[in-house]
């Protein structure tokens, strides 16, 4: 089976992503890779790529052929023909199919994939698109109306490589690379105060409202830049926290306090603008034996 | 300049990166042994990698090792690690040589000279006399940071960000010379501009210079 798919409405930030670009990084680009990878998986893995939309949504039509489509990642409203379907789901689609997906109670990713192959260039080795190095997807960019996608007769299983979405409660955390340059006092407050998550979000980073001035006036000078991995929590100089994200910078040179383990990086990302946030410090076994579980 | 090889000396510290990575470091300031012991550790890395690492990254003063933590465990890297610092060989990969010809008329290089108590030509020239270390490959792709530069030819950092330089822009700051290989905001001092690309996403590897390649800077013709 195989389809052409015409993109009538699309968010801003609305991408090809696959798994992501690994290996990338001594040449100074990041993964990439979807925000939210467990939801990634759940939305279908018998076609390589997906889309990864944000919270404004996305209409296609199957302008010809047709294909199943799986959806996942947070909550969103979802019509094929004007018609209610069930948000997560799947779906078969014939030509002429309308299908349209608007924002629903929390979340900011959703995806939507295929049974076959989304078709795009492989760019050193994935279509993922990095919003940073403007590389992957349709010409590095975020697809915008009028694209035409196509899907593959034939689609590539992938494996999973994700975990599971976590429970509630604190993110959990383990101490960052320069978690010593920070006072002892300033540790306790950061695991004592609440952060909120700010409207300044993208596939880079999440800023954070520090209402409890956790890091005002914190004044780290000179570092020399260092590697950076998805969920670093970064201080800014002018005191903001900002969550590093998958289109990260591969190396920076702020204070980097804390990192958000792998297990809940998935349910940060999917946080709104104005949800509150704390953290708890877990040990690196710890974390790593939640990925083992989750198996 | 000395060489690459890891030597006994600077101790390195070995620090999880999150859950999936471990980093080593060569002490917490940029310099030459710092520099080129990560190096040395990154290609011993390369041609003997510990099971379950996923990715080696050399950077400025350490190096990456991203591991898949369902396989192995930052302990298990990290004991691998030592392992191999303690036992290497004088592992001497080949330094290869380049020559990059810059167009010297960037718009802080009179400013640059001036603060050394210089002429234009006089900075150039001693920009040029030595050749320097690829220290590093990072912040944007194909970026490279070369160095170090004596410390009578080093100089901070600008105080104002330019929100975008063109790729091929050569940079000056904190005793390196950078390149620029895409468009990018930068503090750095911008002193000329080169047609040298280093990076091409559609080639294999999509970065010509590595890290610990020797460069020496010309006068474009």
């Amino acid at each position: 089976m195989s389809a052409v798919l015409a993109i009538l409405r699309a968010g801003p930030l609305t991408t090809i992503q696959d798994e992501g670009r690994f290996g990338m990084l001594r040449h100074g680009i990041s993964a990439s890779g979807p925000m939210d990878r467990g939801a990634f998986e759940q939305a279908g893995r018998s076609g390589r790529g997906g889309i990864e939309m944000t919270r404004a949504g996305i209409e296609f039509r199957v302008a010809s052929g047709q294909c199943q489509i799986g959806f996942a990642g947070g909550d969103f409203t979802i019509t094929i023909n004007g018609a209610p379907a069930q948000w997560l789901g799947m779906a078969r689609l014939g030509a002429g199919d309308v299908v349209s997906i608007t924002p629903g109670a929390w979340g900011n990713y959703g995806y939507l994939r295929f049974d076959t192959d989304l078709m795009a260039e492989a760019i050193m080795g994935s279509i993922a698109t990095s919003s940073r190095a403007r590389l992957g997807g349709v010409n590095g960019r975020p697809l915008q109306v009028g694209d035409v996608l196509e899907l593959a007769e034939q689609g590539t299983a992938t494996k999973s490589a994700a975990p599971a979405h976590t429970a509630e409660g604190p993110l959990r955390i383990v101490w960052g690379l320069h978690a010593d340059l920070f006072e002892p006092l300033q540790r306790q407050k950061f695991l004592e105060a609440s952060f909120d998550i700010s409207s300044s979000m993208d596939r880079m980073g999440v800023r954070l409202n520090d209402s409890c001035c956790v890091f005002a006036g914190t004044n780290i000078l000179s570092l020399a830049s260092d590697a950076i991995v998805p969920g670093d929590v970064q201080i800014l100089g002018d005191g903001t926290p900002i969550v590093l994200m998958r289109d990260h910078q591969p190396t920076g040179g702020y204070p980097r306090i804390a990192t958000i383990i792998t297990a809940d990086l998935d349910r940060f990302a999917q946080l709104r603008p104005g949800t509150a946030i704390a953290f708890t410090p877990v040990t690196v076994e710890h974390a790593q034996d939640l990925l083992r579980s989750r198996r | 300049m000395s060489g690459l090889n890891p030597p006994t000396n600077p101790t390195p510290t070995l620090v999880p990166l999150g859950d999936s990575a471990l980093l080593v470091r060569f002490g917490n300031s940029l310099t030459d042994a710092a520099n080129g012991a990560a190096i040395g550790l990154a290609r011993l890395l390369d041609s003997d990698p510990p099971a379950g690492a996923l990715e080696i990254v050399p950077n400025l003063i350490s190096v990456l090792v991203r591991f898949d933590p369902l396989q192995t465990s930052a302990q298990t890297i990290a004991g691998e690690v030592r392992l191999r610092l303690l036992g290497h060989e004088s592992h001497r990969a080949e330094t290869r040589e380049w020559s990059i010809a810059v167009a010297f008329d960037g718009p802080d290089l009179s400013d640059v000279a001036t603060a050394f108590g210089m002429t234009a030509e006089a900075f150039i020239a001693a920009h040029n006399r030595g050749s320097l270390r690829v220290l590093a490959t990072g912040f944007a792709p194909g970026f490279v940071y070369c160095g170090l530069h004596p410390n009578e030819l080093t100089l901070p950092r600008r105080p104002t960000v330019r929100p975008s330089v063109p790729p091929g822009s050569v940079l000056f700051a904190a005793g390196q010379t950078a390149i620029t290989a895409t468009e990018m905001p930068t503090g750095w001092h911008i002193i000329g501009h080169t047609d040298f690309a280093n990076f091409d996403p559609t080639a294999s590897p999509p970065t010509r210079l590595e890290p610990g390649d020797q460069v020496r800077f010309m006068v474009a013709p």
